[in-house]
């Protein structure tokens, strides 16, 4: 089964994010900010990653980076999924290694087709 | 709502846009027009519903009609034929035409979504086209020309590179950069009219407007259709769309679902 690792420091946007991606097949796990996110990947590299930006102990873009630098770690697809919609923010995000962007609020139907794009759908 | 007043409506969705309204879409009519009927000043749907029935078919009845078509739409849907387009009809066609120009017309365009897939693809891939896009509802319309778009919406298909390439950040809104919104020229036509202005195109997008058709006006729909494209041409359907109706002038090309070409014999006829 293909797997997937959603970060974010909101609970109930894990959970959301978790009834979409397990709709679509995946076996979920959660990580609350970049360190525990870092620690998982590091013994476990999942298939898809969904990554918040602004999280308590480590942000979306430090962790993206440090994954991006791992052995194995740029295997995995990794959709940045934040309230930032400015260009230039997004465009950061591109450039550290993210594969696609998804600005929240969103819904079932948005990361689909974002997933779709990546080829994880 | 009284039967004699929905089938009135009906009845005018079918003559005057080709739509057929279903039994099954009766809640739509009053969570569609109650808007129309507040602005226009009745106190309820029923009663704008009467004043159709009773009056002539003028700018009220256009304005229900429009209320009622169905607008649904997001870039690049389905995805699969936006890339046949973009990587083999595209190329294809502009070698053997003049100066390389392909002619498309993305007929029943909506809020514009798939024009501007379309011109998207034609600038990435530098072949010069021009496109035109219809529709019926001039408030779509007038949201095509804008271009400004929901975070929802665009979204839906729309890559992030793409995203960031083509459109500007408006506070919450998103607006095509002046080179693709310049690609695209909207206008309004009823695809019941004939002939369509500005036919042959070489590349004709009739996504999805089949299928919300009057089943007794879909053949006329597909032989304007047939007259619209190029001999030679492209007509891509919605991808549980057929031209069943077309009295066998198109064909399907195979392993690219939704994609039809003109048989021989509707090329005949037309000589």
């Amino acid at each position: 089964m293909r797997t997937c690792l959603i970060i974010d420091d909101s609970r109930i946007i894990r959970k959301v994010a978790r009834r979409i991606v397990e709709g679509l097949g995946y076996e979920v796990d959660e990580a609350a900010d970049g360190a525990e996110a870092l620690a998982w990947c590091a013994s476990v590299m999942p298939d898809l990653i969904l990554l918040d930006w602004n999280m308590p102990v480590m942000d979306g873009l430090s962790f993206l980076k440090q994954l991006r630098a791992q052995p194995g770690g740029d295997a995995p697809k990794v959709l940045f999924c934040t309230i930032e919609t400015d260009a230039p923010r997004i465009a950061e995000a591109l450039a550290a290694g993210a594969d696609e962007y998804v600005m929240k609020p969103f819904d079932g139907e948005i990361l689909e087709s974002k997933l779709a794009e990546v080829g994880m759908a | 709502m009284k039967p004699q007043e929905f089938e009135h409506l009906q009845g005018l969705l079918a003559s005057r846009a080709g739509f057929h309204l279903s039994r099954d879409r009766l809640f739509l009519v009053e969570h569609r027009l109650a808007p129309l009927a507040r602005r226009e000043g009745f106190g309820s749907v029923e009663q704008l519903l009467q004043a159709l029935r009773e009056g002539p078919v003028g700018e009220l009845a256009w304005a229900a009609i429009e209320a009622m078509l169905t607008t649904e739409t997001w870039f690049h849907r389905d995805r699969a034929p936006f890339a046949t387009f973009r990587d083999e009809v595209l190329p294809a066609i502009a070698r053997v035409r003049p100066g390389g120009r392909v002619r498309i017309l993305s007929a029943g365009c909506a809020t514009g979504q798939e024009p501007y897939s379309l011109a998207m693809a034609a600038l990435e891939t530098g072949v010069s086209a021009e496109i035109v896009a219809f529709d019926l509802s001039t408030r779509t319309l007038e949201k095509a020309r804008s271009g400004l778009y929901t975070q929802f919406e665009i979204q839906r298909g729309l890559p992030t590179r793409q995203l960031l390439r083509w459109f500007d950040n408006e506070e919450d809104m998103w607006r095509p950069k002046p080179q693709l919104r310049g690609a695209v020229r909207f206008e309004r036509a009823n695809l019941l009219d004939d002939p369509v202005a500005g036919a042959p195109f070489d590349v004709v997008f009739c996504r999805y407007v089949l299928t919300d058709f009057d089943p007794a006006r879909r053949p006329r729909l597909l032989d304007v259709l047939g007259r619209t494209l190029a001999d030679d041409g492209c007509l891509f359907l919605g991808l549980n769309e057929t031209p069943a109706d077309a009295a066998g002038d198109f064909r399907a090309v195979s392993g690219r679902r939704g994609l039809y070409v003109k048989t021989p014999g509707a090329v005949r006829r037309a000589a």
